[in-house]
């Protein structure tokens, strides 16, 4: 989850009035903010990607003053209509067809709002942006801009100086070999030609959703700055418009609409939203019985609009709160400026009798027969590794199920047996006492049309004196204290086990799992000098 | 009544009595015992505290190379007395003796002249008179009689001349041993003396001390970890929750779209999910099912529904997939229900992460059930569980609104740490299913619980299979 660095005297500041740390500390959780780190000067706290306009400082204090009660209601976005334009060419259509804009005029940044600024960039290209492939933002100086711009496709030998470069770079250059341009060039692979903003100038001064140009570069010293938005989706495009917008206000710049002129393009409005939620809903949901206008001054207290509008309330809300889909979000906002620490817990009467799964009920009947034998439970992954399941036990690996990118090794591979794991076990405790009796239910996977499941018991013994028929006799004590199953066995072989001491076990006239004696070769694998008895038994076959 | 010894014990109590200060050793051509079985006796005996074990060390010396040298060939001031006894006038020249005795010269004359057995006169050593043995010799041949065994130091009673031979270089080389001696207490004592005798007659028991500590065996036992996951079934079950099963491997469908989760969320993407290599599931809902759901999205998140996005089987990453697959195949109008399972995700394995877990969670379906009855319902889960204080906090899941964490006190870290997650499922994941009535969700994971209970700061540790910690976890407790 995304971070942001809150400095208390920059808090203070935006909230407008002596807070004390403590107060600010204990009120976050409430807003769904979880506490990562605290100093003398600042705390980190982590957000959740479904509100974007946590992603600074500024929007953070927004909600903390509705919650804190010295601000409520709605924050008002104040845009300027601005005479300045771009043009969107029908070529963008292909590659990345939207683009909206505003301008932030007179403000002033110093370089911790440059900070949130960019902090806040980089989260909206992950969240709303996807990775900038639905979104890109680029934040530029406005004074450098000769308008109108042209949003518009370039071959890739067209050439500009890019951010971080002294030298013009042809685009093919840039994709292949500055950082962000191989960290994004997958998004344009579709295309030849690659999107572009040009000034009226000539000057190039972005190439979404790669890089921003060197001519337009924002310092400290930029009072006015432009802020684009090239996306695939306009809906999500508007989205990180209206978050940056607010942002923009809140430090301190006056916004300017920017008109966006060309096909399937529009200048955004960035308005509010009206909902109307229904009282009874709030209540049944929440399970309290409080006014309508508890409800309107809770929503106040969320920064939204609200007010009674007959038996319903009128809810308005900004653009920037993307989380918001309906009615049932509005009941949130309700608890939340309630207080969550306002609820009172109460306990519904359960009107049957809960009960085990009866598959639960077996196993737990299963396990207890083991642990009566005298072998002890341990515990497996299902997600193994190739190593232990196959190499070391040289089995036949044709018929693996494994999972796509595993971040580790020793998770790759859906185990269809459990000894393995087991021999595993052992060979990491030798130098714990012996003897070591142990056992693992667990699900075993194997393929059918998809992939199927079924329940496995597997069982080891390993001591100096251990040998196949210890093994049959757990085996057979097993089936007949358990199930009042006898057994047969049938010789076989397996490659896990000793040649002439390993059989099927056959119930019924049906296969349903193997005992034996471990190889010798097999133990040797696995660095262990004692020897291993065990079987392995599908339960699912003997159960279900 | 007197304790009873061990034969073992009876033997080396007997030994000390007559002599104490013996080393284990010196026990066992005693007692004629084994050093296993003397060994063992001492500890059972310490235990007792019948007898002290004195741990000291001892030194011992060897002849060096130049000790060697001198046993063969004398002392350098013999070999010079030696020399100068065969010459005609029992004298020669300073140079003489000097090409004689090579780089023995300077200490032969030394030590020597120290004896008055020389006296040097204008350039010429002249033999005065000498001992037979000396001291120093004495301890030579001493040491050189036992090689190659150590002489302890104890054994040279001429200290004085031991000294003079350490200033020698290179003739002694010391070595010491740390050794251990018994000595019998006066408990011991007083014990050896009362003990009964053994019974000579076979047909009555041996008398046996009772009290000596037994050999260790370990109990079969259930994991730790199947302990609290049965524990918190039982809880479950105790609140009226009936247990439901499902597969780990799911279709995306469930795992994801009916849960309301955009085809495009990052945690649908593989460095976050496991997805089956090559395995797509072939249908994964009814018909009508699928429509409701990709409507849902549309509307929602406003992109193309993909079915074939959501046939692609995963491991699933959470068992809310298993419950709502049931309340939207029953169409349960009121109704507890809870499963309990591993669950996977794509992570790098921590000391906080694993990429395997077990989860548990509980859905309420009813009417009229709210908020407050989920907050009621998990106040009492931990109640139940042994947790005393437990406060809630908004949070966000994909599929609830209103979302809430729940935080408990724990006591070891003394600190709120993070717990279960909960809320009433969206309205955009009930109503494409055709779940009328409102659901209350909450679960999280086992292992958390686990690390609380049994006390550890690595979850890896609960599938270590470590013996050593399986056998020492208390059942009972």
């Amino acid at each position: 989850m995304p971070v942001v660095t809150l400095y208390f005297n920059r808090i203070a500041k935006l909230l407008g009035r002596k807070v004390s740390r403590e107060k600010i500390i204990s009120t976050l959780p409430f807003l769904g903010l979880d506490i990562e780190e605290e100093t003398s000067d600042h705390i980190n706290v982590e957000y959740s990607p479904n509100r974007p306009d946590f992603s600074t400082d500024y929007g953070i204090a927004t909600s903390l003053q509705g919650l804190l009660g010295t601000k409520l209601g709605m924050p008002q976005l104040k845009i300027k209509k601005g005479t300045h334009a771009i043009k969107a060419d029908a070529s963008v259509a292909k590659v990345r067809p939207y683009i909206i804009a505003i301008e932030a005029l007179d403000g002033k940044m110093d370089d911790e709002t440059i900070r949130q600024i960019i902090t806040m960039q980089e989260d909206l290209h992950n969240g709303i942006g996807r990775k900038r492939k639905k979104v890109s933002i680029g934040i530029h100086d406005l004074n450098k801009i000769k308008f109108p711009l042209v949003y518009k496709t370039v071959e890739r030998t067209y050439k500009f100086i890019p951010l971080n470069s002294q030298d013009e770079m042809a685009i093919s250059e840039i994709l292949d070999k500055t950082e962000t341009g191989l960290a994004y060039k997958h998004l344009l692979e579709e295309s030849k030609k690659v999107p572009v903003i040009v000034d009226s100038a000539g000057n190039t001064i972005s190439f979404p959703p790669i890089i921003n140009s060197k001519l337009t570069e924002v310092t400290s010293a930029s009072r006015n700055l432009l802020v684009e938005v090239t996306a695939t989706d306009k809906n999500a495009a508007e989205d990180a418009l209206a978050v940056v917008s607010y942002t923009m206000q809140n430090a301190g710049f006056k916004l300017s609409s920017v008109r966006i002129l060309g096909p399937r393009n529009s200048t955004p409005s960035l308005a509010s939203r009206k909902i109307l939620l229904d009282p009874v809903l709030v209540n049944n949901t929440l399970g309290l019985d409080v006014s309508t206008s508890v409800m309107v001054k809770s929503l106040r207290k969320s920064r939204l609009n609200a007010t009674a509008k007959g038996k319903q309330i009128l809810c308005l809300i900004p653009r920037y709160r993307t989380d918001i889909f309906g009615s049932i979000d509005l009941v949130e906002e309700v608890a939340l400026g309630y207080g969550i620490q306002n609820l009172e817990p109460t306990i519904p009467q359960a009107k049957s009798a809960g009960q085990k799964n009866r598959v639960t009920v077996s196993l737990e009947a299963a396990r207890s027969t083991m642990i009566g034998l005298g072998y002890s439970e341990v515990m497996n992954f299902g997600l193994a590794g190739k190593h232990t399941l196959y190499d070391l036990t040289k089995r036949d690996s044709s018929d693996i199920i494994s999972v796509s990118d595993s971040k580790s090794q020793e998770h790759q591979i859906l185990r269809d047996t459990l000894l393995p794991g087991l021999v595993d076990v052992l060979s990491r405790n030798i130098h714990e006492s012996y003897p070591q009796k142990i056992f693992e239910i667990g699900t075993a996977f194997y393929r059918d049309n998809l992939v199927g499941e079924e329940i496995h018991l597997a069982c080891a013994s390993a001591h100096n004196d251990v040998n196949y028929t210890e093994i049959k006799s757990i085996l057979q004590s097993f089936l007949k204290s358990g199930f009042d199953i006898v057994s047969a066995a049938k010789i076989s072989s397996n490659p896990l086990f000793t040649q002439g001491r390993t059989a099927d076990i056959v119930v019924n006239g049906k296969n349903v799992g193997i005992v034996g004696e471990i190889a010798r070769e097999v133990l040797d694998n696995f660095k262990l000098r004692i020897p291993v008895s065990g079987f392995e038994l599908n339960l699912t076959d003997l159960m279900f | 009544m007197s304790q009873v010894l061990h034969p073992i014990e009876q033997k080396i109590l007997k030994s000390l009595l007559e002599k104490q200060n013996l080393t284990p050793e010196e026990l066992c051509e005693k007692t004629q015992l084994s050093i296993d079985q003397v060994r063992r006796g001492i500890e059972w005996l310490k235990f007792k505290d019948l007898v002290q074990v004195n741990e000291s060390e001892k030194n011992f010396v060897t002849l060096g190379k130049r000790g060697n040298e001198a046993l063969q060939k004398g002392l350098p001031e013999r070999q010079l007395v030696n020399y100068l006894k065969l010459l005609p006038t029992s004298s020669c020249e300073i140079n003489e003796a000097k090409d004689q005795l090579k780089n023995e010269f300077s200490p032969a004359i030394a030590n020597a002249k120290k004896s008055s057995w020389i006296e040097i006169y204008e350039n010429r050593v002249m033999l005065k008179g000498y001992h037979d043995t000396t001291s120093e010799e004495k301890i030579i041949k001493l040491i050189a009689s036992k090689s190659p065994t150590a002489v302890s130091l104890d054994v040279i009673e001429d200290k004085e001349a031991l000294d003079l031979l350490k200033k020698r270089p290179e003739f002694l080389n010391f070595t010491s041993t740390k050794y251990t001696t018994v000595n019998i207490t006066e408990k011991g004592i007083e014990v050896s003396q009362n003990a009964p005798s053994e019974a000579t007659d076979s047909s009555v028991r041996r008398a046996i001390d009772v009290e000596a500590p037994a050999p260790v065996v370990f109990a079969a036992k259930s994991h730790p970890l199947t302990d609290v996951i049965d524990e918190v079934r039982e809880i479950f079950v105790s609140l009226g929750f009936s247990e439901l099963v499902g597969n780990s491997t799911q279709s995306s469908f469930w795992n994801f779209d009916a849960l309301f989760i955009p085809q495009d969320h990052p945690a649908r993407e593989m460095q976050d999910t496991f997805y089956l290599k090559d395995i797509s599931a072939k249908s994964v809902a009814t018909p009508n099912q699928i429509k409701q759901v990709s409507m849902a999205h549309k509307n929602g998140w406003h992109y193309d529904w993909n079915l074939d996005a959501a046939k692609k089987m995963a491991l699933r990453t959470h068992t809310t997939c298993v419950t709502i697959r049931a309340l939207a195949d029953q169409q349960y109008d009121d109704a507890r229900l809870f499963s309990i399972g591993r669950v996977f995700r794509n992570e790098k394995v921590s000391y906080k992460h694993l990429v395997e877990f077990n989860q548990v969670e509980g859905v309420v379906v009813g009417k009229n059930v709210t908020l407050r009855d989920l907050m009621g319902l998990q106040m009492e889960f931990y109640r139940k569980m042994g947790i005393k204080k437990a406060k809630f906090w908004p949070t966000f899941f994909p599929y609830t609104e209103p979302s809430l964490q729940s935080m408990i006190y724990n006591e070891r870290l003394g600190k709120w740490v993070e717990l279960f997650g909960m809320g009433i499922f969206r309205p955009e994941v009930t109503k494409p299913l055709g779940i009328k009535n409102p659901v209350l969700a909450w679960g999280g994971g086992i292992e958390r619980i686990a690390m609380l209970r049994y006390g550890l700061d690595d979850v890896r540790e609960l599938y270590n299979n470590k013996l050593g910690w399986l056998r020492s976890v208390p059942k009972c407790q």
